[in-house]
């Protein structure tokens, strides 16, 4: 018990340290450096400062003031990245309309859910905070940085990281919106055309505005086109400064977004779940489009019964940049194991295998310079594992973001809650049940389909 | 929760009849003078001045003089505050009083409970009103005169209150509300005192989450400040320019835009409040912070960007001070339970740990706010009337200076909605509104006695101390009572008849509201503690009520139960001994 409080205390120093967010410094000594992009370095040191990677290399000088870890026969890799998630947000889907673009994750993060201790746990040290699937085009995502312990929603948005949106295929927004309200899309016919439909709007849209700027300092007649949020934001994927991540299942559909995206000129392109990917695997590496699959994960309606274990490993072998994802609160926190299934199915090499949770979800998120990668110059994300990450004996130690520690098996208090209700009669484990998936987060609650059988 | 077959049975019987019966009571006199002189008193001019021993004169709803040496006008009506204490009237940063109760929850009401969702053709791109966008809406429309929370906030000494209506996103415009009156337009004393907002999405309808809320801010905002520099060319120029669209939700914006108004956001969590610092900081926007409840988190950068905030009156109970929820056991089982070995004990003990301390973060959020240097009034939106004085003591007992407590009350907020000039202090030429007490207002045991509104007196009794019980008194209990207590914002009277046949004690009970009498049951005394029960028929199912009494001579006091709908303080006197 006394050991339960000094933690707890320990627990209430350390948050408050973390309340101003410096940027950490921390050596790493004489790990196994799996670098991803430059192979693995044994008995080799990190040297983290201000929150970057200065130096890797052996025998390195401890800087003074500069914290000590000891990683001698520990894998030292970089922090696990998932492309598909939701947690740390506070609204997942604006289910009232089949195109909300202008709606964003980013306005509603929440640095107090403890999934994103669990996720730093599983060496997880960035999400894809994305919008749902209940909507053809949903809203924008946020790429986050697992600071838990700052109260701060600003400390945990990776800022510079490219602006993001979700779109959706298939059954999810066919039912919402189709089947629950009688409206486009009602087919999957129909989903094509709520794009098509919405990036014709934007193209008009743009035009007036351009008309305007155009004019504006020369006639003082001219009057400003009705600002859209909605329609600008179309228009910004137009231009290219939004990445689509599109939930996708079937081959067809895919397809069917590749050549939406061809004729409006649209090139970042990232298809999320695609579970028949390996169907059209080779189409997708001509366009360029990336994907972010589950390992082994199906069957849960009607559209996601043709898959394969393989998926992955098919992509990979194909050129495409494949990512694993979670889409789960539970399952951000083994993604390594989710990778170590591509050795089963399909024997990706270890490096092709840790890729998928790190350098290639990297790319997906357009922040590939920044994370996914040990090399100097990058951000100091780091997972430390006892046994190999691709290991089922793997067990994360340490998790580093920013050169701070934000977990440490050997400081792991029973209660790492950020905000107690102080009249709250129940023990934590009875508070903390949620939603247990995902893409359809909330959308019950909006109540878009009562007449759903 | 389903409904309860009985609420709405008992609701008539209680209120219905003794609101027709209220309506012959209300004709009161005014008063024969508005002139007042309240002499000898200890006048708090404004948070940390005091003159003792002086005399205010109140003309006209006017404070027309303070001073020792003040010429009691002829007219004036003199009450002898001698010891007294008098304060400028307190000031509701933010509050929904006088708006009716069932309004208030016609805003979101949860799931499965609460009214329904309007009806609308495209949840997707619903009309403004039904999608909780109204921010053009005026308060007159909302406030009622007559109702209780005004009379409930004025007897603890709030005078003026920074009203706005209930809805969601963006429900209205604020005016500052004078706490007396009973006409809504003439309570006003000042309109459009803030655009009220809150990040409280629609129901089944755009903009239903939190993301689409702020995401309908910024499309709002900037629609708005096209919309205005559109109006403005126009109006210079017409000709050859495309009509403005004069759409009133966007109207609403321009003094926001124009930083002559401020948003006042309902943020009481630290999630709530870090949203709200965002859409000010990306905006620029004049901002008041309010409702705050988590604001440690966020002091000194409040206090570094200048932005005022108007602290919760909310504050979380101390369960366990009060013994908790735990119950139902019979001793025996109890101390069996504890010779076991509670293999979760230490888990426990951290969590009540963890409690406290969130709760004593609670409790020195307004001394810290104080330390930080922040800008701070107070708010009311959450806030239940009966635990304002006592969380103010809360607060104060916990860092929060009394200087500090009082000008929150007062002068803060009196700045924040520019009346400083009328309200706010003590002083010659400002509206007179004050709060009398019997002690240092923060003093546990002090009373308010008087209240003036602009000028316009109410009086109140100082509490009597309560009546003890004690097992070993003899009393008479037979007799023939009158009796009288409040339930749900209605008087209750009647007559109570008690006979003693060598203490066995019967009687019955008459309720002049509902026009029926019942037999007591269950009757017993305990030294001069008498309880017993009557069952009345509320909507075709027996409902018990249990009386609770202590008896003092010709007095009693104590309390009367009524399940689920409360438990209400009754008061009685003996008029007479039972007929034979």
């Amino acid at each position: 018990m006394k050991k339960i409080i000094n933690s707890i205390l320990f627990t209430c120093v350390a948050l408050s340290l973390f309340g101003q967010l410096d940027k950490g410094d921390i050596l790493i000594k004489n790990g196994t450096v799996i670098t991803i992009t430059n192979g693995v370095l044994e008995e080799t040191d990190v040297l983290i400062q201000n929150g970057k990677i200065t130096r890797i290399g052996k025998n390195l000088r401890t800087p003074s003031g500069t914290k000590e870890v000891d990683a001698t026969g520990m894998h030292v890799m970089p922090g696990i990245i998932d492309a598909h998630s939701h947690i740390a947000i506070d609204a997942v889907n604006e289910a009232t309309n089949p195109v909300t673009a202008e709606v964003f994750t980013g306005d509603a993060i929440n640095p107090l859910d403890i999934s994103i201790y669990r996720a730093l746990a599983g060496g997880v040290t960035s999400s894809h905070a994305m919008h749902g699937s209940a909507n053809a085009i949903g809203g924008q995502c946020e790429t986050i940085k697992h600071h838990y312990g700052s109260y701060n929603p600003e400390d945990l948005r990776m800022v510079g990281a490219p602006r993001t949106i979700k779109f959706a295929l298939g059954e999810n927004p066919m039912r919402v919106h189709g089947e629950g309200r009688g409206i486009q899309p009602r087919t999957r016919m129909g989903v094509e055309q709520v794009f098509r439909k919405a990036f014709s709007e934007a193209k008009v849209y743009m035009k007036a505005w351009e008309k305007y700027n155009n004019e504006k300092n020369t006639n003082p007649k001219a009057s400003a086109p009705e600002y859209s949020y909605r329609l600008q934001t179309l228009a910004d994927i137009l231009t290219g400064d939004v990445i689509i991540h599109c939930h996708s299942y079937r081959a067809d559909e895919i397809l069917m977004l590749m050549n939406v995206c061809k004729d409006f000129g649209i090139k970042r392109l990232c298809f999320q779940h695609v579970n028949e990917g390996f169907k059209v695997a080779p189409e997708l590496a001509e366009f360029g489009a990336t994907a972010s699959v589950f390992a082994d994960w199906w069957a849960y309606k009607f559209e996601v019964y043709y898959s394969t274990a393989y998926n992955a490993s098919i992509l990979t072998r194909n050129g495409v940049v494949t990512s694993i994802n979670s889409d789960s609160g539970e399952l951000i926190r083994h993604l390594y194991h989710e990778a170590g299934k591509t050795q089963r199915y399909g024997d990706l090499s270890d490096n092709e295998a840790l890729s998928l949770i790190t350098i290639n979800p990297a790319k997906q998120l357009g922040v590939e310079d920044r994370i996914g990668s040990l090399e100097v110059g990058k951000d100091g994300d780091v997972a430390i594992f006892k046994g190999h990450p691709l290991s089922v004996y793997a067990i994360p130690q340490m998790t580093i973001v920013d050169g701070i520690v934000r977990f440490d098996i050997n400081m792991d208090p029973a209660d790492v809650r950020m905000d107690v209700n102080p009249e709250e009669d129940l023990p934590a484990f009875f508070l903390e049940v949620k939603e247990y998936d995902n893409c359809m987060q909330g959308v019950h609650h909006q109540h878009l389909f009562f007449h759903r059988h | 929760m389903k409904k309860h077959p009985t609420l709405f049975g008992l609701i008539c019987l209680l209120v219905i009849p003794s609101f027709l019966w209220a309506q012959t009571n209300n004709d009161e006199l005014r008063p024969v003078t508005r002139t007042y002189a309240l002499t000898q008193a200890n006048i708090v001019t404004e948070p940390g001045k005091m003159i003792e021993g002086a005399t205010i004169v109140i003309k006209d709803g006017l404070i027309s003089a303070i001073g020792k040496n003040v010429k009691i006008p002829i007219d004036a009506q003199v009450l002898k505050a001698d010891s007294m204490y008098i304060y400028a009237g307190f000031i509701e940063g933010l509050s929904h009083t006088g708006i009716p109760k069932a309004e208030a929850q016609s805003g979101r009401g949860g799931r499965g409970g609460g009214p329904q969702a309007p009806q609308v053709k495209d949840p997707g791109s619903p009309p403004n009103d039904l999608a909780g966008i109204t921010p053009e809406k005026n308060l007159a429309a909302s406030l009622k005169p007559s109702d209780k929370s005004i009379a409930d906030m004025r007897k603890l000494g709030f005078t003026a209150a920074n009203v706005v209506p209930n809805g969601q996103m963006l429900p209205g415009q604020g005016a500052l509300v004078l706490l007396h009156g009973d006409n809504a337009d003439k309570m006003i004393l000042k309109d459009q005192t803030a655009f009220f907002s809150q990040l409280v999405g629609a129901r089944r309808m755009y903009p239903a989450t939190v993301i689409a809320v702020i995401a309908k801010w910024r499309e709002l905002y900037r629609q708005a400040e096209l919309a205005q520099a559109h109006e403005k060319a126009y109006k210079k120029s017409p000709g050859g320019m495309s009509r403005p669209s004069y759409d009133p939700v966007l109207q609403a914006f321009y003094p926001v835009i124009n930083k002559e108004q401020s948003v006042f956001m309902k943020a009481s969590d630290i999630k709530s409040a870090y949203r709200a610092l965002s859409l000010q900081k990306e905006f620029d926007l004049p901002m008041v912070i309010a409702e705050l409840k988590q604001g440690w988190h966020v002091a000194d950068e409040l206090s570094k960007r200048d932005i005022p905030v108007l602290l919760s009156m909310d504050l979380p109970e101390d369960k366990k001070g009060k013994g908790g929820k735990k119950g139902g056991k019979k001793g025996d089982a109890k101390k069996e339970e504890a010779k076991k070995e509670d293999p979760f004990k230490a888990e426990r003990e951290a969590l009540e740990k963890r409690k406290m301390k969130a709760l004593k973060e609670h409790w020195t959020q307004a001394g810290n706010m104080e330390k930080a240097g922040v800008i701070f009034g107070f708010s009311t939106l959450d806030v239940k009337s009966k635990d304002v004085k006592a969380n103010l003591r809360k607060m104060i007992e916990n860092g929060l200076s009394e200087d500090a407590a009082l000008a929150a009350l007062t002068t803060t907020p009196a700045k924040m909605l520019g009346v400083s000039d009328m309200l706010g202090t003590v002083a010659a030429g400002k509206i007179a509104n004050l709060v009398v007490t019997d002690q240092p207002y923060f003093e546990e045991k002090s009373n308010v006695r008087y209240v003036f509104v602009e000028g316009n007196k109410f009086e109140f009794e100082a509490k009597k101390p309560a009546k003890k019980s004690d097992h070993n008194a003899k009393v008479v209990v037979a007799g023939k009572w009158t009796y009288s207590f409040e339930a749900m914002g209605q008087n209750m009277d009647g007559i109570l008849e008690l006979v003693d046949n060598d203490g066995d004690i019967s009687g019955s009970i008459t309720n002049t509201a509902m026009g029926n009498k019942s037999t007591i049951e269950t009757a017993e005394l305990n030294g001069n503690e008498l309880s017993f029960s009557i069952k009345i028929d509320g909507g075709g199912q027996t409902v018990m009520i249990e009386y609770n009494l202590v008896i003092e001579g010709d007095n009693m006091e104590g309390t009367v139960s009524a399940g689920q709908f409360g438990t209400f303080d009754l008061e009685g006197e003996r008029i007479g001994t039972p007929n034979k």
